[in-house]
């Protein structure tokens, strides 16, 4: 079987925002909301560090550590559970979905969701162009949305939008079933953490924190899983892109790039159309 | 709505509010909804199965709602 899951790594994170841009540009969402957000662990408002200043009595932990938050897509999700019309469910590669022609608009599953990762659309939802963006269908007003783990791209063999336009490689995306994965070498290699374990949720969404990973060095838009040759950053026992770097990309898609040898590749934001 | 709709953590004693400010002007039955929460909650814990958080609201779910299509439906649960 096939588990999909995503492992953020915090330390690679730059708070940038481009993936809740992206996000919001890929799949439509509406003017006033996001599916994900770049949260701080310093406090709600954008940008907000933690701890103080050595001066003045301050601790000297002063941190900046961003936290990108959408729908965690839970393996116990208590928003599947309560949802009265079945419109919330889990596919069975793991994603949890909406099926918005089902979604009477109850908001059971949003009271529900301790990650509030849903959003309901209150008013006839707007779009900037008007016709939208991204390509996705719009939602109607009554129903409620959130982070779907780009099924539209996942079922073409392609990264979600925010996984491929992360400029720091600090979202990688994966089969959790399968041991050979990067993001099951990830977990199992580095400091991970799920939020809010204690609700017993157990999201499909993983954070690295303490030591950083090697991330996921942008080499095609395609998923990990449709590549022939997943190194340079899955060879599991080193922390740097093996010289075998150079020999990726071959045959995929126009946005990849080759490595030299040795060095660590970075990212060229690949656009999130989808398109083919 | 003022503002804007976006992922974020809530301290759970505060969850509960938020969870019946959400609920509050919904259709649906508020009260229902928050306690459902609080039960999916511990069905995820543990605390709760599937089948006894299906048995519970299965009732009200009907009455509420007219079907009740939870996926947590213990298997040979008779619908009335
Ligand atoms: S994060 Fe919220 S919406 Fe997403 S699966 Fe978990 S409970 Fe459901
Ligand atoms: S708002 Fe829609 S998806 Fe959520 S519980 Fe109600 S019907 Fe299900
Ligand atoms: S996986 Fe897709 S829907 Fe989810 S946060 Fe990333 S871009 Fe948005």
């Amino acid at each position: 079987m096939t588990k999909h899951g995503l492992v953020i790594d915090q330390e690679r994170c730059i708070g940038c925002q481009a993936c809740a841009v992206s996000c919001k540009q890929e799949n439509n969402v509406p003017m006033g909301q996001f599916w994900n957000r770049v949260l701080t662990e310093g406090g709600e408002k954008m940008d907000t560090p933690s701890g103080g200043y050595p001066e003045d009595g301050g601790s000297g932990s002063l941190d900046m550590q961003y936290q990108p938050t959408a729908c965690q897509h839970c393996e116990n999700a208590p928003c599947v559970k309560v949802c009265p019309v079945n419109a919330t469910y889990t596919r069975d590669d793991g994603i949890v979905e909406i099926d918005y022609d089902k979604c009477i608009g109850c908001r059971y599953c949003m009271a529900a969701c301790p990650y509030n990762a849903r959003v309901f659309n209150w008013d006839e939802p707007e779009h900037m162009p008007e016709e939208g963006t991204g390509d996705v269908e719009a939602r109607p007003q009554g129903v409620v949305e959130k982070c779907t783990f780009c099924s539209h791209r996942v079922d073409e063999g392609l990264d979600p939008a925010c996984v491929v336009n992360c400029p720091a490689d600090a979202r990688i995306f994966g089969d959790l079933d399968d041991e050979s994965s990067t993001v099951s070498k990830y977990i199992d290699k580095y400091e991970t953490d799920q939020l809010l374990e204690d609700r017993g949720t157990d999201p499909n969404t993983y954070y690295i924190s303490g030591e950083m990973s090697p991330g996921r060095p942008q080499t095609s838009d395609k998923m990990e899983s449709e590549l022939d040759d997943v190194s340079p950053w899955s060879d599991g026992d080193d922390d740097v892109p093996s010289e075998e770097a150079d020999s990726v990309g071959g045959e995929s898609s126009g946005s990849s790039h080759s490595v030299e040898g040795g060095e660590i590749p970075y990212a060229t934001p690949a656009k999130s159309g989808g398109d083919d | 709505m003022s503002d804007p709709q976006q992922p974020r953590l809530t301290p759970i004693d505060e969850w509960e509010d938020e969870a019946e400010a959400m609920l509050d002007d919904v259709e649906y039955d508020t009260d229902l909804g928050v306690q459902m929460a609080r039960d999916a909650i511990r069905v995820s814990n543990g605390e709760l199965t599937d089948a006894e958080f299906h048995e519970k609201y299965h009732e009200a779910v009907l009455d509420e709602f007219g079907e009740d299509e939870r996926p947590t439906k213990p298997e040979g649960f008779e619908d009335d």
